[in-house]
């Protein structure tokens, strides 16, 4: 059996993780943006804004700013000719904050006409923002691209919040534009003065994007694991790829992991049950799946050895230790057999990769890592 | 004996036992986390339908998606349709995405395992999404 190609994503995992807190989440999109992916790149982030915010007004205020930032990228994304995978979508929740960021290329004469609109907005008080709102309303003015000035400005009002962005250069042409709003919770006062922090939330989403880029991650969602986020991970990866035997092998060894997520953090802490990293890359022909996730120390070695014992076999002993368990009578417990193992092993064709990093005396943090080559 | 309906959702499938019908019919995907607890009744149902099953009884399959979790209850099924098959007689139809050989080479395992004669029925998906 082939071994997975050499990356490093087995520590990416832990890297990634790290950044979220327990009950916070990371969800950033890279994949195609086509009208029919936008709905189901939204239902993941609805999801988890639902499951965390009370109150409706700002939910709403979240949902829209999602909207209108995902409608931006996807009427970039179809003009560019070049759109595979350049744009960028993420919704993060900090402590009572939640980020919304978007990415797409555009054109350096953009650039020049975006600046000035930007900085003005930022300038504005909220009841100058809602002026000049209504003023463009009645004057019918809209700019050249679809009227992205009223977005910006009604981004601006529902964020309640100055709004940060970036560009950063492609080549001599086209730049790349970083859109990032920030929502508290709670409605703060507006404050002009750029601040320390607008630099830092930039140059973080920057740096998480460069390293998603660098290993081409289309999907990274770190959160909780329950049904609802599985099933909408699944339904993104499910319309993000073509029709063939190598998606429908990739969405059945995704179902394995997601749901092996849940799985081994049933004995830990309650606040990190359900806790886990998913991350799908493409690199050459191979589908990369690396999901992490903690698990508790005294399972560890339970865990390794079924591991090994699963690796140990080929693959005409895997289909017979297959067979083997579906003849096991008297399992009343939700199988801890391996059978999702050895199911992932056998469809991907190779190796099980695995890594366990100490966190502490009760927790080791366990990254399994798999692939599957694209033949469609 | 009354039927057992039950709808599809996002993760279960959808249930057609309809004795008066001689309608058996199990479709779409089957990724519950929990397969032992959603598939309990099912296998209770069937059991008591062994004690006076139809002359002659058909099981379709017709599955797209099923996790491991699920495909081990779907064997605690396809055990008792083979049970029934000492009584009356029975048949097995599973159908699957002409594509999608793992879905084959999972009807064609469960075949090996038992008595119970298996058709294999291939379509074509011409689904955008797959």
């Amino acid at each position: 059996m082939k071994e997975i190609p050499a990356n490093n994503l087995l520590e990416l995992a832990y890297d990634l993780f790290s950044r979220v807190k327990n009950s916070d989440f990371e969800y950033v999109y890279r994949g195609n943006f086509s009208q029919r992916m936008s709905k189901k790149i939204l239902n993941l982030a609805e999801t988890n804004v639902k499951n965390t915010v009370d109150q409706t007004s700002l939910r709403n205020r979240i949902y829209f700013i999602m909207v209108e930032g995902l409608q931006n990228v996807t009427k970039h994304g179809e003009e560019s000719v070049d759109s595979e995978n350049t744009g960028l979508f993420a919704i993060q929740k900090n402590k009572d904050k939640y980020f919304v960021t978007t990415g797409n290329i555009i054109k350096k004469e953009n650039e020049i006409l975006l600046r000035p609109k930007l900085e003005q907005i930022n300038l504005l008080e909220k009841d100058e923002l809602s002026h000049l709102h209504k003023e463009i309303l009645i004057s019918g003015e809209i700019s050249d691209k679809g009227g992205a000035g009223l977005g910006l400005i009604e981004m601006a009002r529902k964020s309640g919040n100055r709004l940060l962005y970036d560009f950063k250069p492609v080549d001599e042409n086209e730049t790349f534009f970083y859109f990032r709003t920030e929502i508290p919770n709670q409605t703060q006062n507006q404050t002009n003065i750029p601040s320390i922090n607008d630099q830092r939330s930039i140059e973080d989403i920057k740096k998480l994007h460069d390293s998603l880029d660098k290993e081409n991650i289309l999907v990274n969602f770190n959160g909780q694991f329950n049904r609802e986020n599985i099933l909408s991970l699944l339904s993104i990866i499910r319309g993000d790829m073509n029709a063939g035997i190598s998606s429908k092998k990739v969405y059945n060894v995704m179902v394995e992991m997601l749901q092996n997520i849940s799985k081994h953090t049933n004995d830990i802490e309650l606040e990190k049950q359900n806790r886990g990293v998913f991350f799908m890359s493409k690199k050459q022909t191979e589908f990369i799946l690396t999901s992490g996730n903690y698990i508790s120390v005294e399972r560890t070695e339970a865990l390794i050895k079924t591991f090994e014992f699963i690796n140990s076999l080929n693959l005409k002993e895997l289909h017979a230790y297959y067979d083997k368990i579906l003849l096991e009578k008297d399992m009343v417990t939700e199988n801890k057999t391996g059978l999702g193992l050895t199911d992932i092993r056998i469809k991907s064709e190779k190796l099980l990769k695995y890594k366990i990093k100490p966190i502490n005396e009760k927790l080791n943090f366990f990254t399994l890592q798999t692939s599957i080559t694209d033949i469609d | 004996m009354k039927p057992l309906i039950l709808e599809a959702t996002e993760d279960t499938p959808e249930i057609y036992f309809n004795p008066a019908e001689n309608v058996f019919r199990m479709a779409k995907s089957s990724l519950p986390e929990n397969a032992i607890a959603f598939y309990k009744p099912i296998i209770e149902w069937l059991k008591e339908y062994g004690n006076d099953p139809n002359p002659r009884t058909r099981f379709d399959f017709d599955i797209e998606y099923l996790n491991t979790a699920s495909s081990k209850q779907i064997f605690e099924v396809i055990m008792l349709i083979n049970e029934l098959s000492s009584k009356t007689q029975v048949s097995v139809v599973w159908h699957y995405d002409v594509i999608d050989e793992d879905m084959l080479g999972l009807g064609t395992r469960f075949s090996h395992l038992v008595k119970v004669k298996f058709d294999f029925v291939a379509y074509e998906n011409d689904d955008l999404e797959f």
